[in-house]
């Protein structure tokens, strides 16, 4: 008898002990993201200013995202254009100069601190260095002009300003991709490539078919992590372009923001869900394409 | 005569590995350089052309102006407290239940863990006005509890935390069940020590998360002495009257601190970071 | 406060650190105190609720919003203020333009309002419909400070003050614009202050050609608003249900000021040059400006070592003239839970005295027609070159309107300035953009 009670009670007792363990988390989950989340997809079908009782519209806040409002394609098109350009720049060159540190260069530790610098750092403080060096008479520009070239207007010509925060935030972020590829390429064991060295495989080869698998999980952290940081870039538009000018900045969050501090409660809400589904989205499709090729 | 021309040239791509590296790193470097070095340029010379690399004269107008017309050590006392006091609560809360989710049987534990992964994903900013009106609720508004408590603990953190606790074999917790320890002098004991890796890159990402913040600080805080140190910064940047001199001061004294911190305890730093992203 | 959320921490630390003594004894005595830390833990999320509510202290104590920055003409008035009325206390937060606009939409959906705000009048369409200012002639009665408003305020201001039959803000400093330029390069060069567009161009290209700087051109509304109602246009209809910038007055006035840098008479500022003009200013790239009274204060402030270089006159036209007519009114949320003394404050910042104060501290317009009148305000500018400079603002106040008052001019500002941006910065044809944004505009419009 007692030796059929007893690991019932102590299950339980790990029952209550598991919940309490995860009361805390639960309890700001429901109070600072549930509860706030579920207020949000209510507005979204709304008018509200939040100072007048809100008006139930049904999906209009969503039809006219897409059917009237050319600000928002073109924020959803910057935002891809964002995350397209960021996340082609950023890991690449996170795993070029992961590759070059990981042949056993000296003064490792110096270059690895030289790239990670910038990740420590707020963007709020990336933003106003880059508003310094992409100024008219700004570092870039006396390069440029060095080299007898035009000076270009990086945050305010509709055709520069997006690349330019692009560029900014690949200085702030590629640190933390090199130091993830490079533990990663560490972990790699050497006797994998011996055997693909016996089998006469060249460095490109040898790259292609066991350096990259074996990168294969940490490529999908860097470009989960990446891709659901980028669409929700924020700070360096307002910081540096307020996502001007013409609109050729603004992004997702950015516009959101703006018909927050519209008192357009409504459709700032049905701009966030839009949002929130596309990294949904997003998510699944990276999870099934690496699940799969496995 | 084959084999030496090899090592010439492998000779030569070393050569060029170490300038791609060289020249690579002190670009990245440049723009730190160019902030400090303009932060003791008088203001006329800061888009000197040609540039002036090394101030001339050397000044501490700058530093002098953000020191006594910015309360600045006001800011900072600010971003520390909050800091520190977040991130301890962080690392307790975290660990707890990523240790909850990894080694404690419970029925839902799955589904919570499924729920909290999903939620992961939704932007900060969906939550931006239902959660500033929370705040109103709790009267918290413009003071330490709004930055601190919604910043207790975070699901990224328990997630980070239930991958280093999986790695822990389950043999060593049944051990230390059966001397007779509880759960939770399981975990203090036995889990806790040996998730210490995981700790610092827990601690490094909320700190800086929460060092870093702005957005969040800026609806919250409306009072000048609740100030964080980069709400002043961008307090800064809005007076019409600052120079770029000033500024660039302002921002070597927002970003020395976590740069100090991370220049000190670099090894830890990029140890448990690097753990924490390849056991994925 | 803080220090009760970090005992309670210490005190949750505490309680675990114990618990730890038992292990190696039996497993069911230890077990049990487990469970009850996790009630602790939770609570300490919530329980704050009572904690910071500061317990009422007799003085009532009023909140104010202060956009002015470091020149305000809001701090300086405090102590005479708390001296005067001992039973109210008056915290200042001292913030900027956008920071101030930024928080005013947030407190609004749901956060404890302050008791007054210098509000940007041209914020006051987007609040006034919702009812998020409280009408002051509950407390005023038609009265400030014992005069009728209709005899304290000139008629332009009274009508920007008032929302259908409520009067939503006190005018506390009035903004039109009008031409700063530079004196002395214009005697050195022997020109002639330009009061026609013709010869602003002729002006800027000839101080352009001599290094001297020129016409500093932006994308904003308010600075292109100028060169629509100079032309004879408007940005809406009359009863603001459509744009009208894009007819034939408005496209002429955008492209005519558009032209100025091409021509070499303007110089085209941008924001990543800073947000503010000033160090085009310092460095001599913009010798002419168009701007408010209040810029006469950032001038003092910003570069006082140009004490003597400028002067201010009426902006050229090329039809009639036409400003904008803005400012910074005070206001009451309707959520504030000390109208009474918040008024006090009101009236005690629109005395004659303190208006002029507006003036010396802010280097801004006073509204108040007793100030505007009085000799202090209309005293020789040493800055100026001994001008008196507000005749010239004052003139330019008949002629000026406010925005249109509709709650989606948020929306028409951003969408026209954008349309400016094309323009001036990613050379797009004139027409063809400002076509674009009237449809958006008359979309949003025809969607309230």
């Amino acid at each position: 008898m007692i030796h059929h009670r007893s690991p019932l009670r102590r299950r339980l007792r790990q029952y209550g002990i598991g919940y309490a363990f995860v009361a805390v988390p639960v309890l700001a989950g429901v109070i600072f993201l549930l509860i706030p989340m579920i207020t949000t997809l209510g507005w979204s079908f709304t008018r509200f200013n939040g100072l007048q009782p809100p008006q139930f519209v049904g999906i209009d806040n969503y039809a006219r995202l897409f059917t009237h409002d050319r600000i928002f394609i073109k924020a959803l098109w910057n935002t891809f254009r964002f995350t397209i350009l960021g996340m082609l720049i950023g890991p690449t060159l996170g795993l070029l100069t992961a590759l070059m540190l990981n042949q056993k260069v000296r003064f490792q530790a110096f270059y690895r601190t030289a790239y990670f610098l910038p990740v420590m750092t707020s963007l709020v403080v990336v933003a106003t260095i880059w508003r310094m060096i992409y100024n008219k008479h700004g570092l870039l520009n006396l390069a440029l002009g060095a080299l007898g070239l035009e000076p270009i207007r990086w945050l305010s010509d509709p055709h520069w300003a997006l690349f330019s925060i692009v560029i900014a935030s690949v200085w702030q972020g590629f640190g933390f991709e090199t130091v993830i590829f490079l533990a990663a390429l560490q972990g790699i064991p050497a006797t994998l490539y011996e055997a693909a060295a016996l089998d006469g495989a060249n460095v490109w080869q040898r790259f292609w078919h066991v350096t990259l698998p074996a990168l294969r999980p940490v490529i999908l952290f860097i470009y989960i992590i990446g891709i659901i940081g980028s669409f929700q870039v924020f700070d360096q538009v307002f910081v540096m372009t307020s996502g001007g000018p013409a609109n050729s900045t603004i992004t997702l969050v950015y516009y959101l923001y703006s018909k927050f501090m519209d008192l357009r409660l409504g459709y700032a809400s049905a701009i966030a869900y839009v949002l929130f589904g596309i990294l949904m989205v997003f998510s699944y499709l990276q999870w099934r394409f690496f699940t799969e090729t496995d | 005569m084959f084999p030496s021309r090899r090592t010439s040239l492998a000779k030569l791509m070393r050569g060029a590995l170490y300038l791609t590296l060289t020249l690579s790193s002190l670009l990245m470097l440049l723009p730190f350089y160019w902030t400090v070095s303009t932060s003791f340029k008088l203001e006329q010379f800061v888009f000197a052309n040609p540039p002036q690399w090394w101030p001339d004269p050397i000044t501490l107008q700058n530093y002098i102006y953000v020191f006594t017309r910015i309360p600045f050590p006001r800011y900072l006392f600010n971003s520390v407290f909050v800091a520190v006091v977040a991130t301890g609560a962080h690392v307790f809360f975290d660990t707890l239940a990523g240790y909850a989710f990894s080694k404690l049987r419970f029925p839902g534990r799955d589904a919570i863990f499924f729920a909290m992964l999903l939620a992961l994903m939704i932007p900060f900013q969906v939550n931006l006005i239902p959660l500033y009106r929370i705040m109103a609720w709790f009267r918290w508004l413009d003071h330490y509890q709004a930055l601190i408590i919604p910043n207790i603990t975070g699901i990224f953190g328990i997630f980070l935390m239930r991958q280093f606790i999986n790695s822990i074999p389950d043999e060593l917790l049944d051990a230390a069940r059966i001397d007779g320890c509880n759960e939770l002098n399981v975990f203090l004991r036995v889990v806790f020590p040996l998730t210490l890796p995981g700790i610092a890159t827990l601690v490094i990402f909320t700190f800086m998360d929460i060092w870093n913040a702005f957005l969040w600080p800026r609806l919250v805080l409306s009072s000048a002495r609740m100030f964080t140190l980069p709400l002043g910064l961008a307090q800064l940047q809005a007076r019409n009257t600052s120079t770029w001199g000033q500024i660039m001061a302002g921002t070597v004294l927002t970003a020395l601190p976590m740069i100090l911190i991370f220049l000190v305890m670099q090894r830890q730093f990029i140890a448990g970071m690097t753990e924490g992203a390849v056991k994925q | 406060m803080p220090s009760k959320r970090i005992s309670l921490l210490w005190a949750l630390l505490i309680i675990f650190g114990l618990t730890l003594a038992a292990c190696g004894g039996a497993a069911t005595p230890t077990a049990a105190p487990a469970q009850p830390t996790a009630t602790p833990a939770t609570t300490s999320a919530a329980q704050p609720t009572e904690a910071p509510a500061q317990p009422k202290v007799e003085p009532t104590t009023i909140t104010v919003w202060d956009y002015y920055g470091e020149s305000s003409p809001i701090t300086p008035i405090v102590d005479a203020f708390e001296a005067a009325h001992p039973d109210i206390k008056v915290q200042v937060e001292s913030l900027d333009w956008d920071s101030t606009l930024e928080k005013l939409n947030v407190v609004m959906t749901g956060g404890t309002p302050p008791d007054v705000i210098t509000l940007d009048m041209t914020w006051l369409p987007t609040f006034a419909p919702l009812g998020a200012f409280a009408d002051l002639n509950q407390f005023a009665h038609g009265q400030l400070n014992g005069v009728p408003l209709e005899k304290a305020f000139s008629p332009g201001a009274l009508k920007a003050m008032q929302y259908n039959d409520q009067v939503l803000a006190m005018l506390y400093d009035f903004d039109v614009y009008a031409l700063y330029y530079r004196a002395d390069i214009f005697e050195e060069l022997g020109l002639d202050v330009p009061t026609t567009w013709d010869e602003l161009t002729a002006v800027g290209k000839k101080l352009g050609d001599a290094g001297k700087g020129q016409y500093a051109v932006m994308p904003d509304t308010f600075h292109a608003a100028q060169f629509i109602y100079e032309n004879g246009g408007s940005i809406l209809n009359a009863d603001n249900t459509a744009a009208t910038f894009n007819q034939p007055a408005g496209v002429e006035a955008v492209s005519y000021y558009a032209n100025l840098p091409k021509e070499g008479a303007g110089y085209v500022w941008s924001f990543e040059e800073g947000w503010e003009i000033t160090p085009g200013l310092k460095d001599g790239r913009i010798a002419m400006f168009s701007d408010g009274p209040y810029y006469m204060g950032i001038l003092k402030d910003a570069v006082p070592e140009m004490s003597g270089q400028w002067k201010v006159a009426v902006h050229p036209i090329s039809k009639q003239p036409g400003s904008y007519l803005g400012g910074t009114g005070l206001v009451i949320p309707a959520k504030s839970e000390h109208p009474e003394a918040a008024w006090q404050f009101i009236e005690f910042a629109l005395t004659k005295e303190n208006q002029i104060g507006v003036f010396e501290n802010a280097g801004a317009a006073p509204a108040l027609l007793e100030a505007l009148q009085s000799d202090a305000v209309n005293a020789p500018d040493p800055y100026f070159g001994g001008q008196r400079t507000l005749e010239v603002f004052l003139k330019a106040m008949d002629t000026a309107q406010p925005f249109p008052y509709v709650r989606a001019w948020n929306q028409i500002d951003e969408t026209f300035t954008a349309a400016m941006e094309e323009i001036l910065f990613g050379d797009a044809d004139v027409k063809e953009a400002l076509d674009n944004a009237a449809a958006t505009i008359d979309d949003v419009l025809s969607s309230q």
